[in-house]
Parts: structure tokens; sequence; C-alpha cells
């Protein structure tokens, strides 16, 4: 039977290849979540293991032709097999404790009873969270497009030969640890801090207090500080898309386009805007994602009504000792966000993205 | 390199003793606190039951070993809070070198020991499943211990081989959360009531309704230890904490707690990590440990503490054996060396905690006589009154107080 | 692009000019406040108000013990986990970027998937997994997900870099006789290392400071950012700041260096 699968796969080399990389990931992904066990595990281990020898046997005794055919799939199969492994089982055994209950509070082994009630707890007792972390993030995401899009204009259409340079510069907060930037920015923000001190020079409390910025004369610890926060920690997820696809933007398309509605604002928004859009849907996903589900921000400049769901995961997950909840609400999370990315790619979306 | 300098994670509590203690004791009598000097209650009769060769007198100098401690080897690995001893530094032999030396015990000890709830989720997936933890000793507080001795993830202590045991504190033998004192030798003890920053208050506090006062409308803290925080709440509404057994008893408490955390009153619930938000005024007001407030008082002597008019909560924080302890002999010397009062004295000089061990009273008074007048660290009868320690919690009731304090903390 | 015409639109360049600065300004803040108060000498636990001028945090660095071990541990796991995602990244890239072939389109998106997952999600599913299985958390599980989240990264990664390469070149060397091995080390690899290196120093710093995934999976293990998480609570001292502008500066030095050596090897290509 091998000998036939290797003449088969011989003369498709890229169907042997395509199958073998699907099968070994999907065996190995239900292996991981424990879908198989004992001596059915065992079978898809070694299952795995042919689709592997296959390959290479295929591609010691091919033609170059087939060899050429069948390298992508190779090249393509430790890297997929350890995301199968760990990226898409994991998802799975979440969803399954999600639908688990622990026999008593202190278990450590849950059981799988299709258990809705987390779901229902998920929704009824974190609501508030959830709302602030689409809130939070949401606003956040348009915050930096205001802030980083005449950033990364400024950098692809009059930086120059300084360009890189700006760009290094837009990239190096990047390299300080994030966990420290937040705490730095705790201080900065402090009651007695420097910016409060500043703010209260200038005669600006009362214009920050109506704005809803200030709270009593604090910065910190108030919704405000949280969205900043998340603003300032994934500004670069935006600036840099969007510079990609503003760099290649031709500027004598814009010098065109002048001439042709004659002011440089429809010229822009014309012409610039429309071909930076991949830009700026790539670089919400990138902001949005990881800020709806942070929790450090909220941590370190909240207060306990500004709480997110990333708080109460966590919370839930590794205080309260309660996994299967936690794990509901992490499902909702990923559901919700993934609901988002589909439309949101429907109304904007492109090919770009990757 | 060229210095030695005082280590900096430990260094701002360094070779200071004497100077915070003295400014503790100033902000103590500032907030109007009665110093009744030699008469604590607890220790008076010294260390009687404990062999101590030679007491330390001079910091600097390794204050004595227990005997028969020598040469047993082997190693040890202690995990502990922060900051919860005192280490070497300035010339001062910390606690774990001296033992060290003092056994040829290779001691390991770590401070990641941050939080009660999470210590216990980190080492359940282990223990549940019947496997052993890495340390050999854990630090839980009483509940978390009682949890612990319940769930039969303990092992007994090797109590005959730590004869200094029985320099044990008379009220805490044979307490509530192991009522035959097989598993568990506390630590430190200490109660949790208000501190506050007087700067930041403009007046001092003498009431748990202040943390209540609009005035401070978002500069006041709680603790996440529902225990504490609950505790001096509902201790100021007239609730008996020592006796609850119901959810309902305590309702009260959570829903006060539940309306200032509602409108904005609360700024913040917190761990041990209040020190530079009390210091800085962030927070003027909140319910705190009595021994942390020393070495924020050294800073920043306006910062206080007070027992409330409605009175303080009392605790302990255990050593147990985690279930499959490798070391336990050597655990055993530990327990032995830490219950000798010279030692417990160093310890109790350091970190301005009650300690458990019967006369610590007099060694701390040799080293640090206003220490020994503190009422915080060697509390009268009076004070002892005026505090009152958690009932232990059914376990389902227990699952009741966790969710209703969970659901206020917002995360 | 033309010079502007008007007045007006002058004003508006520069407001637009400064506006952009202004937001760069934004983004250093913090990291201007990191790096003076690591020469701080701070009165306290926390290292938050400015005292006085010191080198001493520079001179020993390394002076807490626990400090220094969960940064080693850091750094350790980041090099592991950065190597063997760098190897499978790189696969991965150059089979997406060289050969045309059935599914890549599947695959592809894939491969995006963990990139559009909040790290809350991807931390907490895989300690589900661990727990399931039965494995204690520690050094392992935290390499296994660092791996996890950077293979994706430095595939597209390295992937964006050698999409504009002329892979005729491969060909060309095939023609002349060499050998399919011999033609990928002499001629694909050197090409494409810039952009593998680039990749992986970027992975490598995301490993070292992951917070949220390595939280969930760490067990009792503490990495550098667990260690500032779990000791913010009574200290923040100055070498923490001293530790994280190391980083700092050690990066951009590197940056430079790639953008020098990247510089010299276009230079090399034209020529």
């Amino acid at each position: 039977m091998s000998s036939a699968v290797v003449r088969w796969g011989v003369r498709r080399p890229e169907m042997l290849g395509l199958g073998a990389l699907l099968l070994a990931g999907g065996l190995l992904a239900a292996v991981g979540t424990r879908l198989l066990t004992g001596p059915l595990a065992v079978l898809a281990l070694g299952t795995v293991f042919a689709s592997i020898v296959a390959l290479v046997v295929v591609a010691t005794m091919g033609t170059p032709e087939t060899r050429r055919k069948i390298a992508p799939y190779g090249l393509l199969k430790p890297g997929m097999l350890w995301l199968a492994l760990f990226y898409l089982a994991p998802l799975f055994t979440l969803l399954r404790l999600s639908l688990s209950t622990l026999p008593s509070r202190f278990a450590v082994e849950a059981n799988f009873d299709w258990n809705f009630d987390n779901y229902v707890t998920a929704f009824t007792d974190f609501g508030p969270q959830f709302q602030r972390a689409f809130m939070y993030s949401g606003i956040a995401t348009i915050l930096t497009i205001a802030i980083g899009y005449p950033l990364a204009y400024v950098i692809a259409f009059r930086g120059g030969k300084f360009r890189n340079l700006l760009l290094g510069l837009v990239v190096i907060p990047f390299f300080t640890s994030y966990l420290i930037r937040t705490i730095a920015w705790r201080s900065i923000l402090s009651d007695n801090g420097i910016a409060t001190g500043m703010i209260g020079k200038f005669r600006l409390t009362w214009m920050l207090e109506t704005m809803g910025m200030m709270d009593n004369g604090r910065l910190i610890n108030t919704p405000a500080a949280v969205i900043f926060g998340l603003t300032y920690n994934f500004l670069p997820f935006m600036i840099l898309p969007i510079y990609v696809s503003l760099e290649k933007v031709d500027v004598r398309l814009v010098d065109a386009a002048k001439d042709l509605y004659s002011t440089s604002t429809s010229a822009f928004r014309k012409v610039v805007v429309p071909l930076s859009l991949p830009g700026v849907f790539a670089g919400t996903l990138l902001t949005f994602i990881p800020a709806a589900g942070d929790f450090v921000n909220a941590l370190y400049l909240g207060s306990p009504n500004t709480t997110m769901i990333g708080n109460s995961i966590q919370d839930q997950f590794l205080v309260q000792n309660n996994v299967p909840l936690a794990s509901a609400m992490s499902f909702v999370l990923m559901l919700i966000i993934t609901v988002f990315v589909i439309i949101y790619s429907r109304f904007f979306g492109t090919e770009d993205l990757a | 390199m060229t210095t030695r300098r005082p280590n900096p994670f430990t260094g701002p509590r360094s070779a200071m003793t004497r100077r915070q203690l003295l400014m503790r004791a100033g902000a103590l009598g500032a907030a109007g606190m009665t110093l009744p000097a030699f008469l604590a209650a607890c220790g008076s009769d010294g260390g009687s039951g404990a062999s101590a060769t030679t007491p330390g007198t001079t910091p600097g100098t390794t204050p004595g070993t227990t005997p028969g401690g020598g040469g047993a080897g082997g190693s040890l690995f202690f995990e502990n809070w922060p900051s919860y001893i005192d280490p070497t530094e300035d010339g001062a032999t910390g606690t774990v070198d001296r033992f060290k030396e003092a056994t040829g015990i290779d001691m390991r000890y770590t401070e990641a020991y941050n939080d009660n709830n999470e210590y216990f989720a980190k080492i359940q997936p282990l223990l549940g499943r019947g496997e052993p933890i890495d340390p050999d000793i854990i630090a839980p507080t009483s509940w978390l211990a009682n949890r612990l001795i319940r769930l039969e993830w303990l092992d007994k202590l090797p109590l005959d081989q730590v004869p200094n045991a029985a320099n044990l504190r008379a009220d805490l033998q044979n307490p509530a959360w192991d009522p035959t004192g097989e598993y568990s030798l506390p630590w430190q003890t200490g109660f949790a009531g208000i501190a506050y920053n007087s700067d930041a208050t403009g007046r001092e506090i003498t009431s748990v309704d202040d943390l209540f006062d609009p005035e401070f409308a978002g500069k006041v803290g709680a603790l996440t230890e529902m225990r504490d925080t609950i505790g001096v709440i509902a201790m100021s509404l007239g609730i008996d904490i020592s006796t609850l057994t119901t959810f309902d008893e305590a309702k009260p408490a959570f829903d006060k707690l539940q309306e200032a955390k509602d409108s904005g009153q609360i700024r913040r619930f917190h761990g041990n990590d209040y020190f530079d938000d009390l210091s800085n005024g962030n927070l003027a007001i909140t319910i705190g440990w009595s021994g942390d407030v020393a070495a924020i008082a050294r800073d920043n002597p306006a910062v206080k503490f007070v027992f409330p008019e409605s009175g303080a909560t009392s605790w302990a924080d255990t050593m147990v054996l985690p279930k499959g302890a490798k070391n336990v002999a050597q655990a055993a010397e530990w327990m032995n060396f830490v219950y000798d009062p010279v030692q417990a004295a160093q310890i109790t000089a350091w970190v301005g905690y009650v300690s458990p061990v019967d006369g610590v009273q007099d060694e701390v008074a040799k080293l640090d006589p206003d220490l020994a007048n503190d009422p915080l660290v060697f509390p009268d009868d009076a004070t002892l009154a005026n505090t009152q320690g958690f009932a232990p919690l059914a376990e389902d009731v227990e699952a009741e107080y966790d969710a209703a304090f969970s659901a206020i903390t917002g995360a | 692009m033309s010079a502007p015409s008007s007045r007006g639109g002058r004003v508006a360049r520069f407001a637009l000019n400064a506006y952009a600065g202004l937001a760069l300004l934004y983004l250093f803040v913090p990291i201007v406040w990191i790096v003076v108060f690591s020469f701080n000498k701070p009165k306290g636990n926390y290292n938050v108000a400015w005292q006085q001028f010191t080198l001493e945090n520079w001179k020993n660095p390394f002076s807490d013990e626990s400090l220094t071990n969960a940064f080693v541990e850091s750094l350790k796991i980041a090099a592991i986990s950065t190597v063997i995602a760098t190897v499978l990244g790189s696969m991965i890239a150059i089979a997406l970027a060289r050969y045309k072939f059935r599914g890549s389109g599947g695959l592809n998106f894939f491969l995006v998937l963990p990139l559009t997952t909040p790290e809350i999600v991807l931390g907490s599913s895989l300690a589900t997994l661990f727990l399931d299985w039965n494995v204690t958390r520690g050094f392992t599980t935290v390499v296994i997900a660092h791996i996890m989240f950077q293979v994706s990264f430095v595939a597209l990664t390295v992937r964006a870099r050698v999409r504009g390469f002329d892979w005729t070149l491969e060909q060309a060397a095939q023609d002349l006789g060499a050998t399919p091995v011999r033609t990928f080390w002499k001629v694909t690899f050197p090409l494409i290392l810039p952009g593998i290196l680039a990749a992986a120093l970027l992975s490598f710093a995301l490993s070292l400071d992951d917070f949220i995934i390595t939280l969930f999976n760490a067990g009792s293990l503490v990495t550098f950012p667990l260690y500032i998480n779990g000791s913010f609570r009574v200290k923040f001292p100055p070498e923490v700041n001293v530790l994280a502008s190391a980083i700092l500066f050690v990066s951009v030095a590197l940056m430079l260096m790639g953008t020098l050596w990247g510089a010299r090897g276009r230079r090399k290509s034209t020529a």
C-alpha cells in the first residue's frame, strides 16, 4: 500500500504534500486536544510520522520537478505543525473547558458536560467589563489614527533622506519594556507628577475636567488614563502600516491630482486617502485587537471602575482559580473579535493585510 | 564595581531600623496613640524556653546560634512574602545568612508569595494532583492554611524536632485555623487598620467612616485581602467577624463597599502595593497593614497607621509544609532557629510586625528600646481587646464571600 | 512635492509638521523618563520621584539577585525561542515567497491568525492545554508559548523582506551547474540573511518583553517582566530602569548596524 502512495505521490506531488500537511496538522491538533486518546493517539502520531517519511521518500525518489513541487510543503511543515499543536489545539481545549464544570471549588480536573452556565455568567456578571474593553480600545484606536496618520504622512512625504531615521524613532519606544513604559506614565500622570503639575500651572484643569479627561483634579486611575495608556502603547502598530501604504504612493500621482483637482486638500482626499486605506485597515486590527484584550493599562492606570475583560479573565484564571469561567470569557472575547474582523474586512478589507 | 554599596532593593529599609522606628514612634504619638511602655501583654517572661547562647547586642555581629544546629547540611527552600525578613546589608548579617552559617544548610529564600489567592491558584494544579511543589516551606495566611489543611495538601510539622516551638505565644496555640496545631507555626502576626497620609487628609483619622467621607472621593484605597477589608468595615458596622457563619451576616459590609466603589470613592484595591500611592498622596486614606506603615513613615512621616475606634482585624501568616516537601529535617531546623527569641527579635526589629514568639520583647529591648515599647509590635491587652480575627468559613460560604468580593473589586 | 503656493498653504504645512513633531515627542516622553530615572538616587522603595543624580545604578546593575535571575531567565528564553522560531518561520517565509503552490492562500490566512488573536486568549488557551495535559508550567512551557507567537511573526516579516527577491538568480546558479543545496547556501541564503536577522532581532525583543502570555504559562518561573509586575507591589528600584535602558541602547545599536549593513549591501548589489 505504501508503495502505491509513493507512486501516486511521485505523480501528484503537490496533492501529497498538501494532503500530508493538512492530515498531520489535523491529527496532531486532535491528539493535543485529547480528542484522540490511547491507541488512537498512537495511531495518529504514527500517521503524522509516516506523512513526514512519505514526504522525504518522495522528495528523494522523485525528479527535480517533483522535488520542486513538494519543497514548499516540506518547508511549511515544521512551523505549521507547531502552530497546529500550540495554537489550534489550545483553542479547542479552551472551548471544551469553557463548557466544563469543576466538581468542587478547588478541583484540578473539570468535567466536560456541555455546561453553558459559564457563558451565561460571562455575559451577566462581566457585561460592563466587555463593554469597557471594546469602548476603550475603540476610542484608543481612533486616537491612534488621529495621532499616527499625520505623523506617518509627514515621514512618508516630507521625510526626505531622514525617512529611515524618523521611522527608526517611531520604532525605538518598542524596545523598552511595555510594563515599564506603563509604569512610567503612571508616575508622570500621578497626582503630584509632572503632567498634573504643568496642567495646574497653565490653569488647564477646568478645561480637562469639562472634557472628562480629569476627575477631581487627577489624571490617573480614570477611564481617560486607561485609554491614554492604550493609545500610547499601541501607537507604533498604527503608524508603521500607514507609513508602509503611504510609502507606496507615487508622489507624481499626487502632483497630477493637484493639477486635476486644483487644491491639495481634494488631491489628498481623492488620491492619498484611498491609497492609504489598507494601512489604516491593518493598523486598526493591530491596535484594536490587542487593546481589547489588554489588562496591563487598566491594572496600572485604572481604578476598580475601569477594569476591562482582560483583567477579569486574568483574575478568574490566575487568582480565583475558576478556569472554566475564564475560558468562557476568553472564548467570547475571541468570538466577538473574530466577528468584528469579518464585518470590518467586508467593509474596508483588502487582501493586503498580511 | 569599586565600592560595595547597600542592596538597592532593600536599601531603603537598610541601616535604619532605629531611625525608622523612631519615626514611627513619632508618627504614632502624633496620631494620638498611647504607648504603654513595658506592659505589653505578650512575652513578658522572656526566652526561658530557648537556650540561646550569645544574645546579639550589636547589629553586624552574628547574634548567636541555635544549640545543636551546626553541620546538618542539606538544602531548604522557603517561599515567603516580599520584604518579610531582615536581609544581609550594611554589615549586618540577615537571618537567612545567619541560619546558613549556623547550620551549614544551603537555604534558598524567595519572595514570590504576593497574594494568597494567586499563590493558591499557582500551587493548586500540582498539589491537587498529589505532586509536590518546589518550596519546602510556604507562608499562607491562616485562612488559606486552614483551607490547605482541609484539602489535605499539607504534611504535619516535625514538631518533635522543633524544641523552640514551646516559645509559641499562648494565644496562638491550637488556633481556630489549625485546631490541633500540628500543621502550622505562625511566621508573623499583625493587624489591618487604617493607614493615611495626614498631609493629604489634612486632619487626623480615627474612624472607618472617614474612608467613606466624600471629601476624600477618589483618594481612598482598600486591601484585596477580603478578610481585612470586609473585616474592618464590618467591625465598624458592629458585626462580630470572629463568629460569622453565613454570608448574610456580613452583607451590610459588602453593600457599603459596593456603594463606595460605584460612586468612585475608592480609587484602587491593592495588596502590598500601596506604599508609593500613600506616600505621594495619590491615596489619602486606605485600609493597610500595621507593619508596612513603618517603611512608608520613614520616607514620609505624614503617613500613619491607626486602629480605628471600632477595632482592627488581626491575622497571622504561617509556615507550613506542602505535601511531599522533601527537606523536612532542614525545615524543622529553620523553624527552631526562627523560634529562638534572639533570632526572632532580629526579624521583628526589621519587619515591624507582631512576633508569634514569646520572649522577643526583651531581646528587642536590647536592640531598640523604642521598638520594644511600640504597641503595634508589642500590643497590650487593651489593644488586643480591640481586635478580631476573621472566623474560619465553610467552603461554600467562603465561595459566596469570595464571589461577592471579587465582583466588587471589579476584576 | 511642489512648493506650497499660498501663505495659507505654508501655515498649514508648518502646522502639520509641528503636529507630527509633537506626536513623535509624545512617543518619547516615557522613554526619556525611564532613562533619566536610571540615574536617580531614589528615596524609599520606589524610584518615581527625582532626588539626586548618581551613576551608582549603572555601575552595579546586577546587585539584586532575584532581579538578575529573572533577567537571565528572560534572556535564556528569548535566545532559545528566537533560534527555533527563526528557523521555523524563515522556512515558512521561503515557502510562501519562493513557490506558487496549492493551498497557499489558506495556509497564509492560518499564519496570520495568531497575530490577530488577543494575547490573553493565546496565553489562557495554551495554559488550558497544559492543564489538560497535566504538564507543570515553567521554563519549557514559556519557551513553547514564545515560539508559537514568534513563528508567525518571523514568517510574515521575512516574507515581506524577500517578496521582491529575484528568484531567477537561483535558476542562473543552477544553470551554471551548482547543486540546489550549494545554490541555497551560496546565493539565496546570503541575500535573505539580513531580513532573517532583522526578524530574529524583533522577535527576540518580543520574547524578552512578553508579559501577558508568559504570565499564564510561567507557573513558578519568574521572568524580567514578571519580576517587575510582582515586585512593583513593594518596590521599583532604579536597576529596573538601568536594565530597560540597556536593552533600549543595545537594540538601537543593533538597528543602526543593521541599517548600515543593509545600505552597504545595497551599494554592493547596485555596483
